[in-house]
């Protein structure tokens, strides 16, 4: 590619910009404790790629000698699945680029291609990567030194082949997620792959045994799959080199360099896609005026309540249940019961739960409980720049805070009597003394979460979208809080729990929870009178907060 | 002379070193239309911000029908409706669910508040995606949803701020006939707008805000009146540009509004390399 002056000014151009907003982002304290965390971040990568190449390389030259170069293979595939996955499970650590910031300038399309390449490579697994890379190439030329030309060449191709892969796996990502819908069902999709995970551990230690040969069968298939993928091809090549099969070899290499054109053909699709000003805009087209008249179904009836209550109640309902992964992660207690269930212990005769059934209803309900902190603790998080709604209402902040605990009370009660079922259904009826016991815990800690959440979604809000899943964190502070109420709360229900044990059983732990809810719930109750005035007097912080784009 | 819809006295909003808003004293009569123009960073929304009890003034009062917004806040909201910057919308609703809801926000009764929904979604062309989620509304569409809600419960004093922008011209012509209704029964309605054509055909009253201090107040033919008094210097008329009427005819409300602001630039100010 020829890079004309006009290129080389816009590429000139957008490396100061970036430099630019780097240097404006060290105005603000946020943007400084960033710089901060970036510094320590970026030492830890360093000792990890520097350390990995040292590791690497040593293992590489210590397989070489043993006459084992068929083994590089194991090095290149780490290295493989790390460049490849750490990008899309650690966003936070990627710089995304806003493509269509580009658009508006006379760039030619290839000058677009090497910008979108190059600055969206700029990450840490490019990084590590090709110092791992690195030192496998010095491993392996100091075993034999007349393997360096075709290990550098071979990773050298491989490191393009991943870099390709990596940026083309991302644009199409980044396709996916440009739509709500699809964006969705991706969050759902990465849930199911997390939970699944979990059921790997269990399920092969109750079935890895009984199926050990059919297991064994089953990687050696795997493994001829393997030597036609890219962390296999790159390894083939240095192998057959080292054998002196250089047709072998040489066929490997064209391999590899094709998976590298198809990498980057499919990443051309999408780039081409969006310099020709793709449109994922999700905007309805307007149909017809319609004919018929509208009929609209009146709001919902919640006896006890008043009108407004009635009305939050049945938006942050609403809110929930359009939400696949937040109610996905509603059913986490059930299916970490599961996973305890499937669970064997060291000494092969079941799990913890297992042998003690009784702790499975308090467990399971602390794990609810646990579960409900994404909303206690940032109650206006998904109101986004609605948040302005509760301000210009005639209603009450307080009553607007009570009636979206009622919310979150309702579906802790429904996950509490889920969960029970569950621990009946997969171990035994927990008795009637722990569930007392445990109702009495819940009814301690809920008012204290809430008590503290309420604060918190004032003090330290963050703008949280229900609906996907992922690049989204709640704030320091409220995280920090939020592990300080649980553990303290969680020590203080263990402790009735102790006491109980030792003087006079469960109706004396359940009678200390009680105590303690009437003064957790006359705490909350005394915050919530007040909570209007501190509403009002955070209201610029709050809504300047959760109105970011 | 009508009784104050809205009043301010030495309303004033500082954020940090910058007064954004400084000693504004705000009169709007009842049943009045009235325009609120600035330049920007003038402090308009800061303005409209704090009438509407999104903002707390730092110094200052606000009077809303005769009732302090301070000490009467709930009371004063019950009968405004206001589209707030970013105009606020629940975007995981559909129209008819937010509609519904901030009905019942105000108070109207379950089946009132249905009933009012439909019509709306009706007047403003909305009912024929009642399964489409606010987030997926168009810009102009959310536009329009943000304004129903704000009508919802018929409120006596409705602010405004840029209701036009991103508005098709049908629903604008429709959206203007709906709001000269509710003057012609006796609301009042705040409007800001960048748009001085619509301002001057809407509005009876202006007010004009300038690097936060209110530069002009009163109906749009005593605006007229007060420049064209002003305007006492005829050897600078001819360096203006776009700022000046032709003989014998009416200055327009942006010649008005570019007299008082100073937003005028001398010709050798002008870009020469633009051709």
């Amino acid at each position: 590619m020829i890079v004309t002056p006009e290129a080389r000014g816009q590429f000139e151009g957008i490396a100061l910009v970036r430099w630019q907003l780097f240097i404006n982002s060290l105005r603000t304290m946020r943007g400084r404790l960033e710089m901060v965390s970036r510094i320590f971040i970026g030492i830890w990568f360093a000792i990890g790629g520097l350390g990995g190449a040292i590791a690497l390389g040593g293992t590489s030259y210590f397989f070489l000698t043993r006459d084992h170069a068929e083994w590089i293979a194991f090095l290149l595939w780490p290295v493989f699945l790390f460049w490849q996955l750490f990008p899309v499970v650690a966003t936070a650590f990627t710089e995304t680029f806003d493509s269509s910031n580009l658009l508006r300038f006379p760039l030619s399309y290839p000058s677009y291609f090497m910008v979108r390449l190059v600055y969206g490579s700029l990450d840490p697994a490019t990084a590590v990567g090709s110092l791992w890379l690195l030192g496998l190439c010095i491993g392996i030329s100091a075993a034999e030194r007349r393997l360096f030309f075709p290990s550098a060449l071979s990773l050298l191709v491989f490191a393009i082949v991943n870099i390709l892969l990596a940026r083309m796996i991302f644009a199409w990502i980044e396709r996916w997620l440009a739509r709500r819908r699809t964006r969705e069902i991706m969050g759902v999709l990465f849930l199911f792959l997390i939970i699944s995970f979990q059921f790997i551990g269990p399920l092969m230690a109750r079935l890895g045994h009984a199926q050990e040969r059919q297991f064994a069968r089953f990687a050696e298939t795997l493994l001829s799959f393997e030597r036609l993928l890219p962390p296999g091809l790159a390894a083939s090549v240095v192998t057959q080199f080292s054998r002196a099969d250089f047709l072998g070899a040489a066929s490997a290499f064209a391999v590899l360099c094709a998976y590298g054109l198809a990498f980057l053909w499919l990443l051309n699709l999408r780039m081409r896609a969006q310099y020709t000003g793709e449109n994922l805009s999700e905007t309805v087209a307007r149909a017809g005026p319609s004919r018929e008249r509208v009929s609209v179904r009146a709001g919902w009836d919640i006896p006890l309540i008043t009108g407004p209550t009635a009305a939050i109640f049945e938006k942050e309902s609403r809110y929930l249940l359009r939400s696949g992964p937040m109610l996905f992660t509603l059913f986490m207690p059930v299916i970490i019961l599961l996973i305890f269930r499937l669970t064997p212990s060291k000494s092969g005769g079941g799990s913890f739960m297992n042998n003690v059934p009784d702790f499975a209803f308090p467990i399971g309900a602390g794990y609810a409980l646990l579960m409900l902190t994404n909303l206690v603790y940032n109650n206006f998080g998904a109101d986004g720049v609605g948040v302005q709604v509760w301000f210009v209402s005639p209603v009450r902040f307080g009553e607007i805070v009570r009636a979206k605990n009622l919310v979150h009370a309702t579906v802790l009660a429904l996950e509490l009597l889920l969960v029970w079922i569950a621990v009946a259904y997969v171990f035994q009826p927990p008795s009637l003394s722990y569930t007392v016991a445990t109702l009495a815990a819940v009814l301690f800690a809920a008012p204290v979460n809430f008590l503290v959440g309420n604060l918190l979604s004032i003090y330290t809000p963050k703008k949280f979208d229900y609906g996907t899943f992922g690049r989204q964190r709640a704030a320091n502070t409220t995280a920090f809080a939020s592990f300080l109420v649980q553990g303290a709360a969680f020590g203080i229900v263990a402790l009735a729990f102790l006491v109980g044990r030792f003087a006079g059983g469960l109706w004396t732990t359940t009678l200390i929870l009680l105590a303690l809810a009437a003064i957790a719930f006359a705490s909350y109750s005394f915050v919530l009178r007040r909570i209007d005035a501190i509403a009002l007097a955070r209201r610029e912080s709050l809504i300047t907060e959760l109105s970011r784009a | 002379m009508n009784s104050l819809a809205i009043s301010t006295e030495h309303l004033t909003r500082s954020f940090g070193q910058l007064v954004a808003v400084q000693d504004v004293n705000l009169r709007v009569a009842s049943g009045q239309f009235f325009g609120f123009l600035g330049p920007n960073g003038a402090g308009k929304s800061t303005t409209i911000k704090m009438l509407t009890g999104l903002l707390a003034p730092s110094a200052g009062r606000i009077e809303i029908l005769g009732l302090d917004l301070d000490k009467n806040p709930v009371e004063v909201k019950r009968q405004i409706g206001v589209v707030p910057e970013g105009m606020a919308l629940f975007g995981r609703l559909t129209g008819a669910e937010y509609l519904n809801f901030v009905g019942r926000m105000y108070g109207l009764d379950r089946e009132t508040s249905a009933k009012r929904t439909a019509e709306l979604l009706e007047f403003m062309q909305l009912a024929d995606q009642p399964k489409t989620l606010v987030t997926d509304y168009s810009h102009g569409m959310q536009k329009k949803l943000a304004l129903a809600a704000a009508v919802i419960h018929a409120p006596k004093i409705l602010f405004l701020d840029e209701p036009f922008e991103g508005v098709d011209a049908i629903a604008s012509g429709t959206l203007k006939a709906m709001l000269q209704r509710m003057i012609s029964r006796g609301a009042t309605i705040f409007l800001t707008s960048h748009v001085l054509e619509i301002i001057e055909r809407l509005c009876s009253h202006v007010a004009i805000i300038h690097r936060g201090c209110l530069v002009a107040q009163g109906s749009i033919e005593e605006l007229r009146a007060g420049v064209e008094a002003q305007s006492a210097a005829p050897e600078r008329a001819g360096e203006m540009s776009g700022a000046t009427a032709s003989p014998g005819e009416k200055l327009t409300l942006e010649e008005i509004f570019l007299r008082i602001v100073g937003g005028t630039r001398l010709v050798d100010q002008e870009l020469s390399w633009l051709g």
